[in-house]
């Protein structure tokens, strides 16, 4: 399947980035066409393209403040978690995606 | 091209850190990057650490620590990184405890500070990556740990 989502934390320096990452790999593992953009100190990276979104399965917001441009997401399944959550189990995530896919 | 290896300094990287708690470990920590010209003052340093301790656990798992912050004490961003001795207690996200902190030092005004927001962002990635921080944990020194990192 393919997800889209977005990673953002309180400070915006560390935990954004290894949700991101854990999540990334958590997807590709399950062998899911995955992208992740990041809102953090730096600003927004990773940007995801109106193609991505439209494409998406689901959306994953892993996100412990307000993030820009939800209304992007308006109308698609949307999973929201902190991004601790993320963190700590991001495959146990896929799976709950992958079942509300299904 | 910027990489990882930019941001990671070898003389803020200690193995076998003799601590036996985390107020030790931020402090040894913190005391590392006055030495090398990061920050300005350990104690205020450490405060504003605390202030980010406050609003969640900043141990990820995988016996790994990420305490970090913004602080006006920061002159350069950079990260501090231990590897203990032995395990330390931590609140962690699978309650196991800590053996590698990764003290981040951030300023309040990033203004022209982007690249290295850029590689600190790279860093962190980095962290979420199981292999990486198991290869990092397991290093005998500062330039084991930089490898495990920046491979």
């Amino acid at each position: 399947m393919k997800i889209v989502g977005v990673a953002a934390c309180t400070v915006g320096i560390a935990h954004t980035y290894i949700a991101q990452e854990k999540l990334e790999n958590a997807g590709k593992k399950a062998g899911h066409d995955i992208h992740i953009e990041t809102q953090g100190t730096i600003g927004t990276e990773n940007e995801l393209t109106q193609k991505q979104i439209d494409e998406a399965d689901i959306v994953i917001l892993a996100a412990d403040v307000k993030i820009a441009g939800r209304e992007r997401f308006e109308g698609k399944r949307i999973i929201q978690v902190k991004t601790e959550t993320a963190v700590k189990s991001p495959n146990k995530l896929i799976e709950k995606a992958a079942e509300v896919v299904k | 091209m910027m990489e990882v290896k930019d941001i990671v300094d070898i003389n803020t990287i200690k193995t076998n850190i003799n601590v036996k708690s985390k107020e030790e470990a931020i402090h040894e920590l913190a005391g590392v990057l006055l030495q090398n010209e990061y920050i300005t003052n350990v104690e205020a340093f450490v405060e504003d650490i605390y202030a980010r301790e406050a609003v969640g656990q900043t141990g990820i798992g995988n016996y790994i620590a990420i305490p970090h912050g913004n602080s006006h004490s920061v002159k350069k961003i950079g990260v501090a990184i231990g590897i203990t001795k032995e395990e330390i207690p931590w609140e962690t996200l699978d309650g196991k405890g800590v053996k590698g902190i990764i003290l981040f030092a951030v300023g309040k005004e990033n203004d022209g500070a982007q690249q290295h927001l850029k590689l600190l962002s790279l860093f962190a990635r980095k962290l979420g990556n199981d292999e990486v921080v198991e290869k990092m944990l397991q290093s005998a020194d500062a330039e084991d740990v930089k490898e495990a990192l920046c491979n």
